[in-house]
C-alpha cells in the first residue's frame, strides 16, 4: 500500500485496524474508514470516502474539525506536502483620498490528499480549525479548479 | 526558571524577528524531558499547574497491555525496546515513549486464552473441522472429569455438578467455533514474547501501557525490523 511510505505505521484514530468484526454506522461498506460530513453543507469528496489515504488533519477522515471563519481565495504555491499557500486580495479604504488601495495577504492551509492536482490559480474554500503547525490554522474544504495561467496575477475579492 | 514553552522567541511567518515583551511566565514553563528507560520501576511525582500531579517515569518494568481483537487487557512485564519511528537512539537507550515498539511476556495471555478457550495457544492447529470440535470436546468431558474430585464439597448434587461441568466445556467450545488467531500471533506465543506499542505517555502519567500489534500494523513493524536486522 502507497500510504504506508513512514517510518511509523499510519492509520486513522479511531479505527480498529485489526477488528474482525465490522461495526456499521458512518463507516463505509467493505472497508474500514472513518469519514465525517464537515457540516455548513459541505460536501464530502469522493475521494476521501473511497481513497486511502491517511491523514489525520484532513477535515473528512482526520481529527480536525472546521469551526470559526470560512474564506476563499487563489492558490499560490503547491509546493509543501499537503499545504499550500492561498492569496487574498481585499480593498482598504483611505478616508482622507475617498479611494481604495489594492491589498492582499497570503494564507498557509493544510490541503488533504482527497483534493488531487491543486495547482496555482485554482480557488479554493478553506475553513478555520484549531492550529495544525506553527502558521497553518486553516483546512482546505472546497476546490474550484481554474483554467488560465494569468488567474492568479488577477486582483479578486471574494 | 529555564525551557518555556512560549512562542515569544519564535519568528514570525514572514521571517521576522519578535520583540521580547514580557518576561518569561511559570504557567508557561516546559520541564525536562522523562526518558524512561527500562528498570525496576521508578516514579516521581511533579507538582504542575493548578495544584494538579504529573507522574514522571523514570524507569519502568511492566504495564497493562490490551489484546485488541480478543478485548482483554492483562499486566505484563516489558522484557525490550525494538523500534522507534522517531529515533534510533531512543532504541539503543531503551527508552520508553508512546509509540514505540516493545517486547513483552506472554504468559498471562498464554494463561488466559487456556482458561477462556479452554485449550493452548501452542497446541493449535490451523485448520478447524466440526469434526475435530466434537471430538475434543468429548475428550475435555473425560479429562474435566477427574478434576471435580477435589470441588466435589462446594457443590452438593452429583449431577448438578456434572450437568454445570458440561455446561462449562460447552461454552468453551462454543467460543472456539469459527475462532482463529493468526499465524504470526501463535509463532509469538510459542517464543513467549508478543510486539506490543506503547500508547500511553509515561513521562505524563508514570504508566507504560498499550496494546499488542496485530494484522497490518504487526506485519508493517515486522518488516521494518526484518530490513533493520539486514543492514
Amino acid at each position: 500500500m502507497t500510504e504506508q511510505n513512514q517510518r511509523a505505521f499510519q492509520k486513522q484514530k479511531g479505527v480498529f485496524v485489526s477488528d474482525k468484526r465490522r461495526v456499521l454506522g458512518r463507516w463505509v461498506k467493505g472497508k474500514s474508514r472513518l469519514v465525517k460530513k464537515i457540516g455548513l453543507d459541505f460536501k464530502t469528496p469522493k475521494e476521501a470516502i473511497e481513497g486511502t489515504y491517511i491523514d489525520k488533519k484532513c477535515p473528512f477522515t482526520g481529527n480536525v474539525s472546521i469551526r470559526g471563519r470560512i474564506l476563499r481565495g487563489v492558490v499560490i504555491s503547491t509546493k509543501m506536502e499537503r499545504t499550500i499557500i492561498i492569496r487574498r486580495d481585499y480593498l482598504h479604504y483611505l478616508k482622507k483620498y475617498n479611494r481604495f488601495e489594492k491589498r492582499h495577504r497570503n494564507l498557509p492551509a493544510h490541503c488533504s490528499p482527497c483534493f488531487k492536482h491543486v495547482k496555482p490559480g485554482d480557488i479554493v474554500t478553506i475553513g478555520q480549525t484549531r492550529p495544525l503547525s506553527k502558521t497553518v490554522h486553516f483546512n482546505v474544504i472546497k476546490w474550484e479548479p481554474q483554467q488560465g495561467v494569468d488567474a492568479v496575477k488577477q486582483f479578486r475579492q471574494f | 526558571m529555564g525551557i518555556s514553552r512560549a512562542k515569544d522567541k519564535k519568528r514570525k511567518l514572514t521571517g521576522g524577528k519578535r520583540k521580547k515583551w514580557r518576561s518569561k511566565r511559570q504557567a508557561r514553563i516546559g520541564r525536562p524531558p522523562a526518558n524512561t528507560k527500562l528498570g525496576p520501576k521508578l516514579i516521581r511525582p511533579v507538582r504542575t499547574h493548578g495544584g494538579n500531579t504529573k507522574y514522571r517515569a523514570l524507569r519502568l518494568d511492566s504495564g497493562n497491555w490490551s489484546w485488541g481483537s480478543e478485548a482483554i487487557s492483562r499486566k505484563t512485564r516489558i522484557l525490550d525496546v525494538v523500534y522507534n519511528a522517531s529515533n534510533n537512539e531512543l532504541v539503543r537507550t531503551k527508552t520508553l515513549v508512546k509509540g514505540a515498539i516493545v517486547v513483552i511476556d506472554a504468559t498471562p495471555f498464554k494463561q488466559w486464552y487456556k482458561q477462556f478457550y479452554g485449550e493452548n495457544i501452542g497446541d493449535l492447529k490451523k485448520k478447524k473441522g466440526e469434526e475435530k470440535v466434537k471430538q475434543e470436546k468429548e475428550g475435555e468431558e473425560k479429562k474435566e472429569e477427574p478434576n471435580p474430585k477435589q470441588i466435589r464439597q462446594q457443590w452438593k448434587n452429583k449431577n448438578e455438578r456434572k450437568k454445570k461441568m458440561k455446561k462449562y466445556i460447552q461454552k468453551k467450545v462454543k467460543r472456539r467455533e469459527g475462532h482463529t488467531i493468526s499465524k504470526q500471533l501463535i509463532d509469538q506465543f510459542k517464543k513467549g514474547k508478543l510486539f506490543a506499542s506503547i500508547s500511553s505517555r509515561p513521562g505524563q502519567c508514570g504508566r507504560c501501557d498499550g496494546y499488542i500489534l496485530e494484522g497490518a500494523e504487526l506485519d508493517f513493524y515486522v518488516h521494518k525490523l526484518k530490513t533493520r536486522k539486514k543492514k
